[in-house]
């Protein structure tokens, strides 16, 4: 009796703390209450199956009458957009993952889960492309004889290491919210869960290494592609330091995606959002942006291409475009530091990222000058495709975050889900969850009452 | 905790001296940049000021390689407008609007020294062959990601666009005729001499007898191909600028060479990407550390079990 009355008054001291000070992030909480499957998940998947049946045309077909690649752009937006802007957007396992595990930003811990979902699923969706990309895939099994591979080749690094990076590393970091849920779903599997855990925790250290040398890896890589083709990139963007360069707009962009998504959840799911945590993460953002937009312009400087950038002709405006969006979202980023409006923060977060997009598209597509001149504009079987693969990376994310412990939230959120699922999904196994004390308000009070007819 | 630039250096450090000894004995290869030329390497000569347009040798290279003529233009004439999934070889013509030289030109694989095609293959289905030096393609290798149609300086390489088993286009020098002991299709029939076959050396030496018996009838009295790009194995001779046939001033150092060069570097034997994994585990080591003891702190606070 006396523990219990003692947990229950711990618990409503901890309420009381959450509703009256600035919310805090302390608990992943699934977004329960919302259905999967809503209208807008049932468009996702129709995309998404649309995308499949196109693929299956294109393998029979061929590369040429689905697409609008030729002998000039031999590259498309499948690898140009999906694989090389939209792993860009998606590493925040990486930049935001480093932060508190390196850097020991600790706060950024909240966000974790976020930036480890979101880059899993653009990593899957971006390799999917890449397969279905490439003329002859049965060849890929090369991949398992290391000494075939060609070392000092970027692409080979790119397609090695993202392949390894997601399924091994990136794909392990994901496995605690599934634990999690398992050890929730059934008593009976927690000594087996536990086991696993501590085992996963014992090899962390080393998986968390590969997961950011890997990526760190391969971002630039994907930089290094365009090295090849010299004088043909234009020379606002072929530069020595394009893996550089592509690595750093990677991180700014991944912190944007995960951070703006997750205030994009908050929004939507009517969650608080935990300023400091936010804050934390647009400091280190706008701080990426003015460093790597430094590096940009020295660079462009010291090799004298500053000249080209005020012809009158469609590379100077991409560049402006870009540099434009990148440094606005970049003082946007800064000055909600100040004024604390998250409007302006997530604004911030869509403008740098999208002018980060710009710059990892623009050497293979709109700064690329092959010879012969020649024009490459995707047809709309390829952005069909393109699309739905982005819908099934949507729609992934939809289901996991209603599933699993992912968007961060207050502490006060996780009793609420339990409380909310007591009645509602009676085998989840809340094992001395409510014995111990932790009720939502009304709830409070039911027990009360209930506890009164005891002694009677 | 502060943050820990200390601590990463340290770790660094402490790994660093394995990878510096494996980084001095690398310093060989390093420093072994320089192209070898294949011992046998053989090759064409193509003179553009001999040669007449007659595009013997772009039929003739197809029969060759067993490839269909390139009809699509007008359904009835080979008349390929360029290099494509059908044709290894290629005659144009260069022929500016005030009425100045005019001159034909041969368009086929290179077979650079140093191939910028093979550097970025990634299973080694494009490949330097070690004695002769032609470049080939190995089908079995070839994963169809097009990278060698945008890293190639002379946009050689071809994709098939069509059906599901596409394969890369690109001059092999004939060598199925050439371990017959024949000629390639194309030097096999020209009717002028405009491009002859034969070992690299030779051909050099012929080039520049040419020059010396003529000055001043070659484009700079130079032969493209002996420094260009790291060196060629196809090499060119011809009275219009180089770049006007769409052979592009690249330099004496090959593609690969100048813009790989810090990747290379970089990756040479794992030996950096090791020596920061071993000092990212040891900091990550110790962060999750830490992390883990205030994870079960927030989880005696809270009674909710740890999420890490
Ligand atoms: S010309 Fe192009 S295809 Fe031929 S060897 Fe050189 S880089 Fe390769
Ligand atoms: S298309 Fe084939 S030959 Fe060309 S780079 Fe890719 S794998 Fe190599
Ligand atoms: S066969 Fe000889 S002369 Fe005729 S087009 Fe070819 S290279 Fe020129």
């Amino acid at each position: 009796m006396s523990t219990a009355t003692l947990d229950t008054q711990t618990g409503s001291r901890l309420l009381a703390n959450a509703a009256a000070s600035k919310p805090r992030w302390e608990r992943a909480v699934p977004v329960y209450g919302f259905p999967v499957v809503n209208r807008f998940f049932v468009a996702l998947l129709a995309m998404t199956g649309l995308a499949f049946v196109l693929t299956g045309y294109r393998e029979l077909a061929g590369l040429g009458p689905v697409s609008g690649m030729n002998d000039a752009y031999g590259w498309g937006i499948w690898k140009t957009f999906n694989v090389m802007v939209l792993t860009g957007l998606g590493s925040g396992a990486f930049a935001v993952g480093i932060a508190p595990w390196v850097f020991r930003r600790k706060r950024l811990h909240a966000l974790m889960r976020m930036a480890l979902l979101t880059s899993f699923l653009a990593y899957a969706c971006g390799l999917l492309l890449l397969g279905i990309d490439a003329g002859r895939p049965w060849n890929f099994y090369w991949i398992v004889f290391p000494w075939k591979w060609n070392m000092h080749s970027p692409l080979a690094e790119v397609a090695i290491c993202m392949s390894i990076y997601a399924t091994i590393p990136l794909a392990i970091e994901n496995i605690p919210p599934v634990l999690e849920r398992l050890w929730y779903f059934d008593s009976r599997l927690r000594p087996g869960v536990e086991k696993f855990e501590r085992r996963l925790h014992y090899f962390f250290p080393w998986i968390i290494a590969a997961a950011y040398l890997l990526p760190g890896m391969h971002q630039s890589s994907l930089g290094a592609l365009m090295l090849l083709a010299g004088e043909r990139v234009h020379p606002l963007w072929q530069s020595p330091w394009l893996p550089l360069l592509y690595l750093g707009a990677a991180s700014f962009m991944s912190f944007g995606c995960v951070a703006g998504a997750t205030m994009l959840c908050c929004v939507m799911w009517k969650r608080a959002m935990d300023m400091e945590i936010l804050d934390e993460a647009a400091r280190i953002t706008a701080w990426l942006i003015f460093g790597w937009l430094g590096l940009r312009l020295l660079d462009i400087v010291f090799r004298g291409a500053l000249g080209t950038a005020f012809h009158a002709d469609r590379f100077a405006g991409v560049f402006w475009l870009e540099t434009f969006l990148i440094a606005g979202g970049g003082w946007m980023l800064w000055r909600s530091l100040r004024t604390h409006k998250t409007q302006t923060m997530f604004l911030g977060y869509v403008l740098s990222s999208l002018g980060g997009m710009i710059y990892r598209f623009s050497p293979t597509t709109l700064a690329f000058r092959p010879n012969p001149e020649s024009l490459y504009f995707p047809t709309t079987i390829e952005i069909l495709v393109s699309f739905g693969f982005i819908c099934m990376g949507v729609a992934g994310f939809l289901l996991v975050v209603k599933r699993f412990g992912i968007l961060p939230a207050p502490l006060q959120e996780w009793h609420n889900m339990a409380a909310y699922f007591r009645f509602r999904r009676p085998y989840i196994r809340w094992t001395g969850y409510f014995e111990h004390g932790f009720f939502s308000d009304d709830e409070l009070e039911r027990e009360q009452q209930l506890e009164l007819t005891d002694s009677d | 905790m502060a943050i820990t630039r200390r601590e990463l250096f340290v770790s660094i450090g402490k790994a660093g001296i394995p990878a510096a000894v494996a980084l001095t004995v690398g310093a060989e290869t390093l420093q072994a940049e320089t192209i070898p030329i294949p011992s046998a390497a053989v090759g064409l000569l193509y003179d553009a000021s001999i040669c007449i347009g007659c595009k013997a040798c772009v039929a003739a290279c197809a029969e060759a390689n067993d490839t269909p003529p390139d009809t699509r233009g007008d359904q009835l004439h080979q008349a390929p407008s360029d290099l494509n999934d059908l044709t290894r070889n290629v005659i144009k013509l260069y022929k500016p609007e005030d009425g100045s030289a005019f001159s034909y030109v041969k368009r086929q694989c290179m077979h650079c020294l140093d191939p910028a095609c093979a550097a970025g293959c990634p299973f080694q289905a494009l490949h330097k062959d070690p004695e002769s030096g032609i470049v080939k393609w190995d089908s079995d290798k070839c994963i169809g990601c097009r990278y060698c149609t945008i890293t190639c300086p002379y946009h050689v390489p071809r994709f098939q666009w069509m059906g599901f088993n596409p394969r890369v286009t690109k001059c092999e020098l004939c060598s199925p005729r050439l371990e017959k002991g024949l000629q390639p299709g194309c030097t096999s029939v020209c009717p002028t001499g405009a491009v002859i076959f034969g070992p690299r050396t030779v051909l050099l030496s012929e080039a520049h007898s040419r020059i010396k018996k003529e000055p001043g009838r070659y484009y700079q009295g130079r032969v493209y191909g002996e420094k260009d790009n790291g060196g060629t194995q196809s090499l060119y001779l011809s009275r219009v600028a180089f770049e006007k046939l769409g052979l592009p001033e690249l330099g004496p150092e090959s593609v690969p060479a100048r813009t790989l060069r810090w990747q290379r570097r970089l990756y040479q034997y794992f030996a950096l990407p090791a020596v920061l994994y071993v000092s990212l585990v040891q900091v990550i080591r110790k962060s999750l550390k830490g992390h883990e003891q205030e994870a079960h702190e927030h989880e005696k606070e809270t009674g909710l079990r740890a999420q890490l």
